[in-house]
């Protein structure tokens, strides 16, 4: 091949080249067009095109089932919204939960990345460990800790041993705020582990050398810990961070579970289970879209602020 | 100093402790739902829960595949979930690597915004737009048909997002000696640069899998037969409507994690390997 090419080149004067090269360069634009068009066609309808539908359906007043065109009715669902004592219900379970499992994740899962990559050994085995539960599908896992919540389950056996109040109640799945709590129980044991291994992977990715001058210069573990770990970590902080809420604010599958199969609605009625009852059940798509909207503009503020947040002193290490 | 050490050395062992309590506990659940699946539901509901149970009854099993009234419903969406997950990983996969190969390696008026266009729909949660989208998907005719399961998956931004980081880096003298070689653009996306990024790939299909086979939202929106129902909806179905026997519950749910367990078990390491942190980063 290569003497092809050299000899090619040879016969070619410098203009002819710079041509051939142009032409070449045009050709390949096209292809790059051609192979990021089907994707782009694809986002177009089924990302853009339902975004700025969910705003405009979120100003009119559409039944599921009817065949009428919506009907423009401006802000009325929003300001139904904002009275509407089931929707603020919502916010205050989304918010109650978000905030429990936010927390107990990062901390949790800081605290085991930090903890693990310490160990010699069996540093794979315990991500391994941490991570299973994560194999299981939102609705597996729901349904053991269902039975688990069992008045004469698991989770009562465990906490009267620890308490030592054999034959106790806590009625998991009864009482407001153990109900809260069991779905925060549910959904820290199952992204526990995601979030621990993006720690483990981040807190690797620091060169060892400056641990050893840390060292040389008499710093101890924990000093290590809080001045050169985790400054060092902060953008994987805000990537766990950002992930973390995000992934509360959209849950689903463990609250319709829980609900279906008997547990009260009311303490654990988030946003999403509203949405899909909303549209499905009252076939009111108007007030869904509203809510919709209003969650999404919810996580691009946090977001956004945790950006803001951790854009502050930013520190580098090269 | 050799103090110093003996505080270490205890602190060794402290965080050993703590570290293998907290894998204990983590593990729990997953063995009852082990353990309970062989057990008749009178020995499940027995306290204290007999972790070894004198019968086994595989049974279980078996009523769990058969479901409440033997129609072998079960089976049917065992499959429904396979075929569509499956499918799902595979677009995705072809989708986000053409498309993160055109991103990565040609320059093209326009790149950077349509880049920044698809970088955009990350931030669009699923759950925000379902509602348009299943409006979509009734106005095609695609209610309760696999095309409607599978049409709105069919790539994602994160996915490009990934195959585009991972090529960045393919060196381009591979690309122009095949170009002279007089290899077509698609001959060479799909026998050079394709069998290159094995690891993003394979990667790229366990998550889309795992999330895909997790779904329930979607499913509850578009299927209503069942026939057509996925693994996540019988489940749910199962639960709301059978107060059924505990043991069975839980042989179904050990039947749904089989694939999960077989993905992990076999290909542990792009679960654990620093592969998915290094290309969110990126």
């Amino acid at each position: 091949m290569k003497p092809v090419a050299s000899g090619e080149r040879s016969i070619l004067s410098p203009d002819e080249r710079k041509q051939k090269k142009w032409s070449m360069e045009r050709k390949k634009a096209r292809w790059g067009w051609i192979f990021v068009t089907p994707a782009l066609l694809f986002f177009a309808v089924f990302s853009f095109y339902p975004i700025f539908n969910a705003f405009y359906m979120s100003l009119t007043k559409k039944n599921l089932l009817s065949l009428k065109p919506p009907e423009l009715i401006w802000f009325k669902n929003y300001a139904y919204l904002f009275k509407s004592p089931d929707f603020w219900n919502s916010m205050k379970a989304t918010g109650l939960f978000t905030l429990g499992t936010f927390f107990l994740l990062v901390v949790f899962s800081l605290t085991l990345g930090a903890l693990i990559i310490t160990r010699k050994r069996c540093k794979r085995l315990l991500q391994m460990v941490f991570y299973s539960p994560a194999l299981l599908s939102s609705v597996v896992a729901a349904l053991i800790w269902l039975l688990i919540f069992d008045p004469r389950g698991l989770a009562n056996q465990f906490l009267n041993f620890l308490a030592q109040t054999p034959g106790t109640d806590h009625n998991w799945l009864a009482s407001a705020n153990m109900l809260r709590l069991s779905t925060i129980i549910v959904y820290f044991w199952k992204y526990i582990g995601y979030f621990t291994i993006i720690f483990v992977a981040g807190m690797g990715s620091i060169p060892k050398s400056i641990h050893e001058a840390a060292e040389i210069d008499g710093a101890s573990r924990w000093q290590d810990f809080w001045l050169i770990v985790l400054p060092l970590i902060k953008p994987t902080t805000l990537l766990v961070s950002v992930m973390a809420l995000i992934q509360c604010l959209k849950t689903f599958s463990t609250q319709y579970l829980f609900t279906t199969s008997g547990a009260p609605t009311k303490p654990i009625n988030v946003i999403t289970l509203n949405i899909y009852n909303t549209a499905i059940r009252d076939h009111n798509i108007g007030r869904a879209s509203a809510m919709s909207v209003i969650l999404f503009l919810i996580m691009i503020v946090l977001s956004w602020m945790q950006f803001k947040v951790s854009k502050e002193d930013t520190v580098t290490y090269m | 100093m050799s103090k110093d050490h003996q505080v270490r050395g205890v602190w060794d062992k402290l965080v050993n402790v703590f570290l293998w309590t907290f894998a204990l506990l983590v593990l729990i659940p997953l063995l009852f739902m082990f353990t309970a699946s062989t057990m008749p539901a009178t020995e499940i509901m027995k306290m204290p829960y007999p972790w070894i149970s004198k019968t086994f009854e595989w049974q279980n099993y078996w009523f769990g595949l058969c479901g409440a009234d033997g129609s072998f419903l079960f089976i049917r969406n065992i499959f429904n979930s396979l075929l569509v997950a499956t499918t799902v990983s595979i677009t995705t996969v072809l989708l986000s690597a053409l498309t993160g190969y055109g991103l990565a390696k040609f320059n093209f008026k326009g790149r950077n915004v349509v880049f920044l266009l698809m970088m955009a729909t990350m931030m669009i949660p699923f759950e925000v737009i379902m509602i348009p989208l299943y409006m979509v998907t009734m106005n095609l005719g695609l209610q309760n048909t696999y095309l409607g399961l599978i049409l709105p998956f069919l790539t994602t931004a994160f996915g490009v997002f990934m195959m585009r980081q991972s090529l960045l880096t393919f060196p381009d003298e591979i690309l122009d000696a095949a170009r002279i070689d007089g290899g077509g653009e698609i001959w060479i996306f799909s026998r050079i640069v394709l069998p290159n990024c094995g690891p993003a790939i394979t990667t790229l299909a366990i998550l889309t899998f795992r999330s895909q086979w997790d779904s329930l939202l979607w499913p509850l929106l578009v299927v209503q037969t069942e026939e057509m129902k996925t693994i996540p909806q019988y489940i749910t179905k199962y639960m709301a409507e059978t107060h059924t026997d505990e043991g069975i519950m839980m042989a179904i749910a050990v039947i749904a994690s089989i694939p999960m367990f077989i993905l992990f078990f076999t290909m542990s390491k792009y679960f654990i390997s620093s592969n998915l942190y290094s290309s969110v980063k990126g």
